[in-house]
């Protein structure tokens, strides 16, 4: 069984942590990376690239700070899937692949329910889903489908907005109507719910989604449900707060956590040749960094069966199948301890990053 | 007076953060002081001094000889009355803050330039990044007066969130221009690619070209409009091409109908 390799050939673990150390100690600027881990992973993962005073990125920082950056520059309402499937009286799907993004998404939003609780509670829910990919919304009995391609998602979204503040658009007459019967059902909506994911809508059709929520809710209520990014996006996401004030693609250069989603971009930092050394964590699946022609040296720690031909392999457990893991819970909205369901011998990523950092602080440049 | 120079030596080893070299900030220091000004943004130090040979002159004017893609925050909170030049490229945040002045880059520039901007007049002879004049994460509004000429191309998300003030792009835009533009003015005079003025408010878009703007630009036909003659007179000496647009009868989209209605996209007719 192959625990730790080194460009292929297997070395022993304790030499594996002692070669990590040395790499990342010996860098300039680290990057730590990937960051596909639990809360505790994260955790030591963050405090690894503090001490090292390198940056951190997630490799769905795409997806998640576009979520963060319309809650940030412009404002969000959102809720828990739980609270959706109570009250949501009108649930509004956006956008293909939903059900990819979130596999569990229609049993825990019970879409063919009524609602439970509320003005509307067991009155038949209304579901519409704009731009489902193939048949993705046959699973959903009853909902009305509104055809689009994702490039076509974000004008759809702002032709619904302008008809809703009942201003002009530049369509045809017919187009217009079934637009207005549209709007009308979300004004007649007493808990209306809007679900995205940030795979398939950019960050400026999540503001224009939201400012439209902004504008129903003046009259009734509506609010939304975004998908969280693979990997554990949404739990590192909230661990990289409260450890730094900010969510990923912070750095530690100068001693204090600086956030910079361009600065501090692990495929720029590697391309740029900023960094210098980077530890790539990705133990949910082992999926594979973006650079493709990286000259710097790379430690990998991810499942067995993800071992790359290149640098430091220490192989970890997965979150939630081989250990036991605190993640968030798209489900609930919070963070949930997920048991083992296979349990092995294999370090978890905080094990690992803690035996490298052991060896760094004992031989640390500072 | 010749102005006070900067002159490379290398290339920085690290990105650095120049914020501390304008002139208000010189103003008083010995050229031994200045050469231990820290700029490195790493555990590594890098100071002034490795990284250039300074040569005294008048601090209204600085110049740098030599320009680096690692140079950031050149030019950061400027104030009116001071000029910077740089014979070569900038980093990100070019021009960040500024409150007046006038910053001329030679080469391109990296993204962010002008974010904040208050009041400089800013040329870049070459291309910029992305997000040009656009607000930093998590800021609500981008720059807020001053005028920003790119000569070249400009990345995406140019314009974004801008609240005040003119940018010409004489060449071609990335995706996404104009976007939640609050008010203000931006030209294109090349080619803009992808959604163009997506959630401007009341903004004004000038294009050389025409094109497709989505549902929500509404065509109100062509129009003569006295504010762009005297908006051309006085963008004359600083783009003569944009001033040529502005002199052509222009066709008025209105838009973005999503979220306002009172912002346009000005092609000619």
């Amino acid at each position: 069984m192959e625990t730790a390799t080194l460009d292929g050939k297997a070395i022993a673990l304790d030499d594996a942590y002692r070669h990590a150390a040395k790499i990342l100690s010996g860098a300039a600027f680290p990057l730590v990376a990937g960051l596909g881990a639990d809360v505790a992973g994260a955790r030591a993962a963050i405090l690894l690239a503090e001490q090292l005073r390198g940056a951190f990125d997630h490799l769905a920082s795409r997806e998640t700070l576009a979520d963060i950056d319309v809650k940030r520059s412009f404002g969000m309402f959102t809720t828990t899937a739980n609270e959706a499937r109570l009250r949501g009286d009108c649930v509004v799907l956006i956008g293909p692949g939903l059900t990819r993004a979130w596999p569990g998404m229609l049993e825990r939003l019970a879409l063919s329910q009524p609602p439970r609780r509320g003005a509307q509670a067991e009155q038949p829910r209304k579901v519409i889903w704009l731009g489902p990919e193939g048949d993705e919304a046959s699973a959903v009995p009853g909902a009305k489908v509104i055809p689009a391609s994702a490039q076509e998602l974000s004008g759809v979204l702002a032709a619904w907005r302008a008809r809703f503040g009942g201003r002009p658009v530049a369509l045809d007459a017919d187009k217009v109507s079934l637009i207005d019967g549209l709007v009308e059902t979300l004004k007649n909506a007493r808990f209306g719910v809007f679900a995205w994911s940030a795979s398939t809508l950019d960050p400026l059709a999540i503001e224009m989604l939201q400012g439209l929520v902004i504008e129903l809710n003046a009259t009734t209520r509506f609010t939304g449900v975004h998908i969280g990014g693979r990997s554990g996006a949404s739990g590192v996401t909230q661990t990289a707060g409260w450890m730094t004030g900010f969510p990923p693609r912070t750095g530690f250069g100068r001693g204090y956590p600086e956030h910079d989603p361009w600065r501090f971009e692990a495929l720029r930092l590697v391309e740029s040749g900023e960094a210098d050394a980077a530890l790539w964590i990705s133990a949910f699946d082992g999926e594979k960094p973006a650079w493709s022609h990286a000259d710097i040296p790379l430690i990998t720690l991810a499942p067995a069966n993800a071992a790359p031909s290149r640098g430091l392999f220490i192989e970890v457990g997965q979150p939630g199948v081989t250990h036991d893991a605190v993640l968030m819970s798209q489900e609930t909205g919070g963070m949930t301890l997920r048991k083992a369901s296979a349990p092995t011998d294999a370090p978890s990523v905080a094990q690992a990053i803690s035996a490298i950092m052991a060896e760094v602080s004992e031989g640390a440049w500072r | 007076m010749k102005p006070f120079t900067f002159t490379l030596r290398q290339e920085p080893p690290q990105r650095v953060d120049l914020s501390p070299l304008t002139p208000d900030r010189l103003a008083g220091k010995s050229i031994a002081q200045i050469e231990e000004i820290e700029i490195g943004v790493t555990r590594i130090s890098t100071k002034v001094g490795d990284i250039f040979k300074i040569s005294e002159g008048d601090l209204k004017s600085l110049r740098y000889e030599g320009g680096s893609s690692r140079f950031d925050l050149l030019g950061a909170k400027l104030l009116p009355g001071f000029e910077i030049h740089v014979e070569g490229d900038v980093g990100a945040q070019c021009g960040r803050l500024a409150k007046g002045g006038k910053i001329a880059i030679a080469g391109n520039a990296g993204p962010h330039v002008a974010s904040g901007n208050l009041g400089a007049d800013i040329e870049i002879k070459g291309d910029a990044g992305d997000f040009l004049v656009g607000p930093l994460a998590g800021e609500l509004a981008g720059m807020a007066g001053g005028r920003v000429i790119v000569r070249g191309n400009a990345g995406a998300r140019a314009g974004d969130r801008l609240r005040r003030g003119i940018v010409v792009i004489e060449g071609d835009a990335g995706e996404d221009l104009g976007a939640r533009v609050i008010a203000g003015t931006i030209f294109v005079l090349g080619e803009a690619k992808g959604r163009i003025g997506y959630l401007n408010k009341r903004g004004s878009i000038v294009l050389a070209r025409a094109g497709c703007f989505g549902s929500t630009y509404v065509d109100c036909g062509p129009q003569e409009l006295t504010f762009t003659r005297f908006l051309a007179r006085s963008l004359r000496d600083h783009s003569a091409s944009a001033a040529d647009l502005l002199s052509r009868k222009l066709r008025r989209y209105g838009g973005d109908t999503a979220v306002y209605g009172k912002g346009e996209i000005l092609t000619p007719d």
